[in-house]
């Protein structure tokens, strides 16, 4: 354990004078809540009511907020993987992942620090998501309105889970393609093309296999939050019965990944 | 003499390039071990497969007569081709992140950076550094801690003459302490004088390996002298140790059958014969000769 808490410190001393990561985190920190208040604000002043009613429900009110916060931050899901993409190729560009273990780190310890290191940024984000969804949870509470039970929390986990899908996607092209400027291309590019193939293959050619591509999956944990009944009132009982499939394949991809990650950087010459 | 590290049959391909071709010597304790040879010859992907950044495509090798561990590299001082530290940390933060890997104490920091000359500079991010600087921070990060065995592949890259010079010394004074020290280069003149044992690679074939003068040939001779050149000469012939009497300007290069000739005997013995030396000086080869001779003669 000691020796684990020594590696942490390693990357600790690593992350602590780096402005980048600093400005990058802050970014996030602040994007979450804007970019949903943007929303928020759109939702309750852009579209009518009825009966006094937003015809998109109450998206940002409990229980309903549990959903709609994961759901927007999964669209700024690139602002951590753009921080991890130039942390992890920093290590390359510097060469440091080599002098790392020179100095007297097995290869084992260099990627697994960096997958932990992935996995305490992943709960920092969901950490912001929760407080966003709580902020805007209690400014258009009611009263005796409950919070919420495990049916909202679990779009937490749902988030989690996304992030480190991405995260871990990002890793890997950072660790093949090895500098920071091609592996965000090369990223977004997959992502672009993966929606491409979806829409493609959902729309024009009717085949479900497009949903259990490696981040449509992990989408497809958090279904889009406004007027769910009205715009799609058969989909509800159709995701509630896919959410164990969904959440079972997001997570064997995560595995997958970690193989691929743990192998590839112990397997080939640094 | 403990060997320090042993390699058997170490080989190393990239495709059908084969970099490393069963190399196999031992390092022995104490020594300062050159592994010598042109660019491209395999030298920095040995160091880099004993540093196990490089996966070798065959052999084994031991640190201490153990199996390589993450352990063993902690105990070992490592400079391998650049210098590589996070651009935008300071020295100092650098070689904190260096010391927390090798489990050694921050405080010895301050003595690692005195000794390189880069103390007044410990605030000043690597990324301000200059080539030389650069190198040095490298040299005190492979101190940190004292190991017993450093590696160093071109010390002396990017390092002004001054520069060069106290690496030398630093090197001479390190093996002073009784540390081995694994030294690559293409620089002899620069390894002649610190080595005390050789390795040398030629396109990843190891030619030859072991104490300087043996594994190089690195035979001696006299220059004599006198005043009266014929009866000096008619002294020398005389004697069945020498095998080899070349005139040079006023005085002879005179070879002999063992590799180190006594100077002092045969300063005896013309004395003895009634010839006063003007002149009497031991020469060697020197390293750079000696290489060239021996990678000539693999090569044809």
């Amino acid at each position: 354990m000691g020796d684990f808490l020594n590696t942490m410190r390693v990357e600790w001393l690593k992350l602590k004078y780096y402005k980048t990561f600093w400005i990058l985190l802050t970014v996030i920190a602040v994007c979450i809540p804007a970019f949903n208040y943007v929303i928020y604000d759109l939702t309750d002043n852009s579209f009518p009511k009825i009966n006094g009613q937003n015809i998109l429900g109450n998206p940002f009110s409990f229980p309903n907020v549990w959903s709609t916060v994961p759901y927007n931050a999964g669209i700024l899901i690139f602002i951590p993987a753009i921080l991890i993409i130039t942390l992890f190729t920093n290590e390359y560009s510097f060469r440091t992942h080599r002098q790392n273990v020179i100095d007297g780190w097995s290869r084992r310890r260099f990627i697994v620090i960096k997958i932990t290191e992935i996995f305490l940024l992943s709960l920092f984000v969901t950490g912001v998501v929760v407080l966003t969804c709580l902020y805007f949870g209690f400014i258009t509470r009611k009263p005796m309105q409950p919070i919420a039970g495990w049916e909202q929390y679990r779009f937490i986990l749902f988030f989690f889970v996304e992030m480190l899908d991405y995260s871990l996607v990002a890793v890997l092209v950072a660790m093949l393609v090895k500098r920071a400027g091609l592996a965000m291309g090369i990223f977004f590019l997959y992502l672009i093309i993966e929606q491409f193939v979806v829409s493609l293959g959902r729309n024009k050619y009717k085949v479900n296999w497009v949903d259990y591509l490696p981040e449509e999956v992990s989408d497809r944990l958090i279904p889009q939050p406004f007027a769910r009944r009205i715009l799609s009132p058969g989909n509800n009982v159709f995701w509630e019965k896919h959410i164990p499939l969904y959440l079972s394949i997001a997570v064997l991809y995560i595995i997958i990944y970690i193989f691929l990650l743990s192998w590839r950087f112990r397997k080939s010459d640094l | 003499m403990r060997s320090i590290l042993s390699l058997k049959n170490l080989s190393k391909s990239y495709g059908r390039i084969k970099a490393l071709k069963e190399v196999s010597f031992e390092v022995p304790g104490g020594s300062v071990f050159g592994i010598l040879g042109p660019n491209g010859s395999g030298k920095t992907t040995l160091l880099g497969i004993v540093s196990d950044v490089l996966i070798a495509s065959g052999g084994t090798y031991t640190w201490f007569g153990n199996p390589p561990t993450e352990n063993q590299r902690r105990e070992i001082g490592t400079l391998l081709e650049t210098p590589n530290f996070y651009h935008y940390l300071s020295a100092q933060h650098n070689l904190e992140i260096t010391a927390a890997i090798k489990h050694k104490p921050a405080g010895d920091i301050e003595r690692v950076l005195k000794l390189v000359k880069l103390y007044e500079r410990k605030d000043s991010k690597f990324q301000a550094f200059s080539l030389g600087m650069k190198q040095r921070l490298a040299i005190a990060a492979c101190l940190l801690g004292d190991p017993a065995v450093l590696v160093f592949d071109e010390p002396t890259n990017g390092l002004d003459p001054s520069g060069i010079a106290e690496i030398r010394q630093l090197i001479i004074d390190l093996s002073a302490d009784g540390k081995t020290i694994i030294l690559a280069s293409h620089l002899l003149a620069e390894v002649e004088k610190v080595c005390t044992h050789v390795a040398i690679l030629q396109q990843g074939v190891l030619i030859k390996s072991g104490d300087v003068i043996s594994a190089l040939s690195q035979e001696e001779w006299l220059e004599l002298g006198s005043s009266d050149m014929e009866k000096l000469k008619e002294a020398l012939v005389r004697l069945p140790e020498i095998t080899k009497i070349i005139e040079s300007g006023n005085h002879f290069q005179v070879y002999f059958k063992q590799a180190v000739p006594d100077a002092a005997w045969v300063n005896h013995y013309c004395f003895g014969q009634g010839i006063v030396l003007n002149f009497l000086q031991v020469m060697k080869k020197s390293l750079e000769s000696a290489f060239i001779e021996l990678t000539n003669n693999v090569s044809n």
